[in-house]
């Protein structure tokens, strides 16, 4: 097992014959991804890198029964994709485009609910699970190197930081059971917890490590289910941005979900939140293996 | 983007929705004048995007005869919430009742949050009396329609005739919440007045930044540009070029930083601060392909005079190629005429098109290009070290002259 997305997972690309859509298609094919179908309204009949083309996701489920659908598509029409995506009947959507308006992204967010879909993003980078299947551009053109196949499951605020991470458990041994980067902005289709909650349930999956940052409920409420028992296997925590506390609120320094609102956002309340409940808190990525070396044994 | 009194009431204005008369004024001369023609009570309000306002004394309730003096003792204060270059002037209301109503966000859901003990802040209401205030989440598929709406007052306390008309503004409010693409809008107080109608007394609105761009009713915004000229030659190269913005914020150490994504940006801050290091600068940036923005950002560094040396630390690169990178760096290096000798560069730099990036790195020379595989923790310890050195030269430098 793994969580999300594994051999079974057919996998459809919105916007595939755009640069970015072509190149990750590329990359994924080449990791033995199932990429059954693109999408890009008016294309429909091309082929790309020999994936059938078509005008509309649900033309392209109806032939390919494509169940996880990765999406590069600008902006201004991320909604309707995710929307058009979820009501096809697509299991797990991934939105890779950043910045998404906030009614934009809430509407697209209680869509995906609504179909019963698992939408990742906004600003995610992919998720993989190694040696099976992966979506978006997560590992880039060397997923091997940089994610061995293991049995520790990743949640991270960060695209970048699920590859440091995923590093960090290599040079001390261990290896992903999946990896997901849940999205840099503000509004994601699905919170922390609920990732960690998969996993709980994952037979593969022993332990889990998070990224978090400032801004957003997701950390506190990873703690809440630690504290009631919902979580029961071991979470090292990783929180960056302390450094933020010393200069003003509402200014952003990265993502911009890592914005500072009020002092329960802050790095150092969620760091002492999680610590207070059961989870290992690393202040460096070199403690990860330690860390979990305690609590596994 | 936090819009001004004027400019948010000048919205819902042409929306038809309800506020009191009211113009900004340049000076007290002019303020006074607009006071005259409202007539009796004016209030007098310091124009600047915020709340709170009323307890820094920058909202005044006064005789349209003394509106002009009440304006110049506002303007030209230097307040903590910022500087008083605006007045707004505005028809006193006849209060009978205050309420409180805003729309805003949680992590994936607008909210809707409502209470009777409306005039005062709403974070006091809260801390006194917490069960006057109502919150529900919004479904952002089917809105808020008007009989929610007010359910929900009801809820809150209220009762008889303002209940429905107040229901049905908050509906209409709605609309307008998404309408503009507003990330926030409180109207603290909505006044229902002596005669029974209602004022949009108060009202903040906050627009999502991330939309500004489609709004073009918004594009003659006073844009809140930067004071610093190296935080604006940033924002200017972002509006220049569309796509991933770069980020570029001035603090008051000696470190000049290029870190992305996000995330390991902000954990090589928070490693150089532990290590005692103090940054000049943070900064983030899309690493897609293109290097005009890369080169703002350096520009940037190299021409901020607190700057002693750089680290560009990138988390491991997984699409876009890192030599675009150096390649930014060999342009505004020679641009800033920088001595890589006496200016420590440090780059912690892996990915697709590393042995390129490795070898312009060369050609360029005196730079430290960390070995593949060092940690960012390493990276930040480099860069502290190396930057304490320079600094501990040109103290002795200094003392030596």
């Amino acid at each position: 097992m793994s969580i999300l997305i594994d051999k079974t997972t057919r996998v459809l690309v919105q916007g595939i014959t755009g640069n970015q859509g072509r190149y990750d298609t590329r990359l994924a094919l080449d990791y033995g991804v199932n990429i059954v179908a693109g999408v890009t309204p008016g294309r429909g009949g091309e082929e790309v890198e020999g994936v059938p083309v078509f005008d509309t996701v649900a033309a392209a489920v109806a032939s390919t029964d494509a169940t996880a659908a990765v999406l590069y598509v600008p902006v201004a029409g991320v909604c309707d994709a995710v929307t058009e995506a979820a009501e096809a009947g697509i299991r797990v959507i991934l939105a890779t485009t950043e910045n998404v308006p906030r009614h934009d992204a809430a509407r697209a967010v209680a869509a995906a609910r609504e179909a019963g879909a698992w939408l990742v993003g906004f600003n995610t980078n992919g998720v993989i699970s190694p040696a099976k299947c992966k979506i978006g551009g997560i590992g880039g053109d060397n997923p091997d190197a940089l994610y061995p196949a293991g049995r520790i499951g990743v949640v991270s605020r960060s695209g970048g930081m699920s590859a440091e991470i995923a590093m960090a458990l290599k040079s001390s041994g261990y290896g992903v059971s999946t990896a997901v980067s849940m999205g840099g902005d503000r509004t994601t289709g699905r919170s922390m917890c609920e990732y960690l909650e998969l996993f709980e349930n994952d037979a593969e999956t022993d332990a889990m490590v998070i990224y978090g940052e400032p801004g957003t409920g997701n950390e506190a409420e990873v703690a809440e289910a630690l504290r009631s028992g919902r979580l029961r296997k071991p979470v090292v925590a990783i929180v960056a941005g302390r450094f933020q506390e010393n200069h003003p609120r509402g200014v952003s320094f990265g993502h911009v979900a890592a914005m500072i609102g009020d002092e329960a956002d802050s790095a150092s309340a969620k760091i002492e939140l999680l610590a207070a409940s059961g989870a290992e808190v690393a202040s460096s990525l070199d403690e990860i293996g330690q860390a979990l070396g305690r609590r596994l044994g | 983007m936090k819009l001004t009194e004027d400019i948010a009431k000048d919205l819902m204005r042409r929306l038809r929705l309800p506020v009191p008369e009211g113009t900004a004024a340049n000076d007290s001369v002019e303020a006074g004048a607009l006071a005259i023609k409202l007539g009796g009570k004016v209030a007098i309000k310091a124009l600047l995007p915020t709340g709170r306002r009323g307890k820094s004394g920058l909202v005044r309730l006064v005789d349209a005869s003394n509106a002009e003096t009440a304006a110049a003792e506002m303007l030209g204060r230097e307040t903590d919430l910022g500087y008083v270059d605006r007045i707004y002037v505005e028809k006193g209301a006849q209060i009978a009742q205050e309420l409180y109503l805003a729309f805003s966000f949680s992590d994936r859901q607008p909210m809707l949050t409502v209470s009777t003990a409306g005039g005062v802040e709403i974070e006091q209401v809260h801390a006194t009396s917490p069960e006057q205030i109502v919150t529900i989440s919004i479904d952002p598929l089917k809105g808020l329609r008007p009989w929610e709406a007010i359910d929900l007052w009801s809820q809150a306390g209220l009762k008889g005739r303002p209940l429905a008309q107040v229901g049905r503004l908050t509906a209409r409010l709605w609309q307008a919440f998404v309408a503009l693409d507003a990330e926030m809008i409180e109207i603290n107080p909505l006044v229902i007045e002596a005669d029974g109608n209602l004022s949009m007394v108060g009202t903040m609105i906050e627009i999502d930044d991330a939309a500004v761009g489609r709004h073009p009713e918004l594009a003659d915004m006073p844009s809140g540009q930067s004071a610093n000229p190296r935080e604006r030659l940033v924002e200017e190269a972002n509006s220049a070029h569309p796509g991933g913005d770069a980020r570029y914020v001035e603090l008051d150490g000696d470190i000049g930083l290029l870190v992305a994504g996000g995330g390991a940006g902000l954990l090589q801050h928070d490693m150089i601060v532990d290590l005692g290091g103090r940054p000049a600068n943070h900064s983030d940036i899309s690493p897609a392909p293109g290097t005009v923005k890369t080169e703002a950002v350096l520009d940037a560094v190299f021409s901020n005079p607190r700057s002693r040396s750089l680290l560009i630390g990138y988390n491991h690169l997984q699409m876009a190629p890192v030599d675009r990178v150096v390649e930014a760096l060999a342009n505004s290096i020679e641009r800033a005429n920088i001595d890589t000798a006496t200016f420590p560069i440090i780059l912690r730099l892996f990915g697709p098109r590393e042995a390129e990036a490795r070898a312009l790195a060369e050609k360029i020379g005196g730079l430290t290009y960390l070995p593949s595989g060092t940690s960012l923790a390493e990276g930040a310890k480099a860069i502290v070290e190396a930057t304490r050195k320079v600094r501990a030269a040109q103290s002795e430098g200094a003392t030596a002259l």
